[in-house]
């Protein structure tokens, strides 16, 4: 099956501004548009600059914009995506590099801001593993699953409009620990989150749980942290 | 930066803009019901007011008051009730409601303008 490639192409050394390629590419049934960027750099233009790794959807590289939505590239088939023509943008909301890479140091600082890890009021006095039920783990679940591969913190307009929001991948993450029933550390995170650049700054605009390759549905994840604010505040 | 737009977008602009549309609104409606000192200025600001141009925004009016309540309601369902998952079939039945509100809204309010 015979397709464009409209890709997004930034040189820092040579373009102020980007500008998009077009490629004619022949990829075969169960091929993804991953796929299609190696053949592109491996055949038609060596200097195109893509972040890949696992291709299996698990290491959350690949994460891109396509046909106007984030999505992972290695996950993504050719033959699901409507017309002839596929649109690849890098993450929205992120500096870019070159080409499709975008700085993601942003991204990291405001997962380092919530503490995510593991804070209990008692350390245990020995290395042995800290025990869950499985009941309880249950809970976290999903949130566990992520990635980290950035698709929704870039698809939130309220992380466009305010980049010192946490963003929703962030706010998943905070609320994979304070919803963990061996965490105790809701009062260390609390000011990080109940703040205007933090869980408030959420509107409820959906894009983060449409662009999740995990189907986490970070909007969730967010309500219960808002209610246990609340619940705590007032 | 140019993203798909879907319900949830849509959803969330439209309630900016209706919101902002009400705050204006509001502040106009106090400075008009402010004039009205005696009768004459009354008649006076009445009749001004009941030119077709002001029907036609009267609607929008009632437009933008039906949708950032029942969009309220939605965002309230979202986030105490754990329905992030059901919000676009929650905007669409609402959008349903929303209409049926508009038509028993907007009957009168034209009927007694004299259009209907």
């Amino acid at each position: 099956m015979k397709k464009t490639y409209k890709i997004f192409r930034f040189d820092p050394e040579k373009d102020k501004k980007g500008r998009y390629d077009t490629f004619d590419v022949e990829t075969a049934k169960g091929d993804t548009v991953l796929d299609a960027l190696i053949e592109i750099k491996a055949h038609h233009d060596g200097t195109l600059a893509f972040r890949k790794s696992c291709r299996h959807g698990i290491c959350g590289s690949c994460a891109m914009q396509i046909n106007g939505q984030n999505m992972l590239a290695c996950e993504t088939q050719v033959e699901f995506l409507k017309g002839n023509t596929i649109t690849v943008d890098p993450l929205p909301g992120f500096k870019p590099i070159r080409d499709l890479a975008v700085d993601m140091d942003p991204f990291y600082e405001k997962l380092r801001e919530i503490l995510p890890y593991l804070i209990q009021a008692d350390p245990s006095p020995t290395d042995k593993e800290r025990i869950q039920d499985p009941v309880d783990f249950k809970k976290i679940e999903v949130a566990i699953s992520c990635i980290l591969c950035g698709s929704c913190t870039s698809s939130c307009p309220s992380f466009w409009a305010d980049k010192g929001y946490l963003g929703p991948a962030a706010l998943v993450k905070s609320y994979r620990y304070e919803f963990d029933t061996r965490d105790s550390g809701f009062h260390d995170r609390l000011q990080r989150l109940d703040n205007k650049h933090g869980l408030w700054r959420c509107h409820t605009i959906m894009n983060c749980n449409d662009a999740c390759p995990k189907h986490i549905f970070p909007t969730e994840g967010i309500s219960h942290l808002k209610r246990k604010v609340v619940e705590e505040k007032y | 930066m140019r993203y798909k737009w879907k319900t949830g977008m849509w959803a969330f602009v439209l309630h900016r803009a209706t919101g902002l549309g009400l705050a204006i609104y509001l502040l106009m409606h106090i400075n008009v019901v402010s004039s009205l000192h005696n009768p004459e200025s009354f008649d006076q600001v009445m009749a001004f007011l009941s030119q077709p141009l002001f029907r036609i925004l009267e609607l929008g009016l009632l437009f933008a008051v039906i949708y950032h309540s029942l969009n309220g309601v939605r965002v309230f369902l979202i986030d105490f009730f754990n329905m992030t998952k059901s919000h676009a079939k929650i905007f669409w039945v609402l959008a349903v409601i929303g209409c049926v509100i508009f038509v028993l809204g907007a009957y009168p309010m034209l009927h007694h303008a004299g259009i209907l």
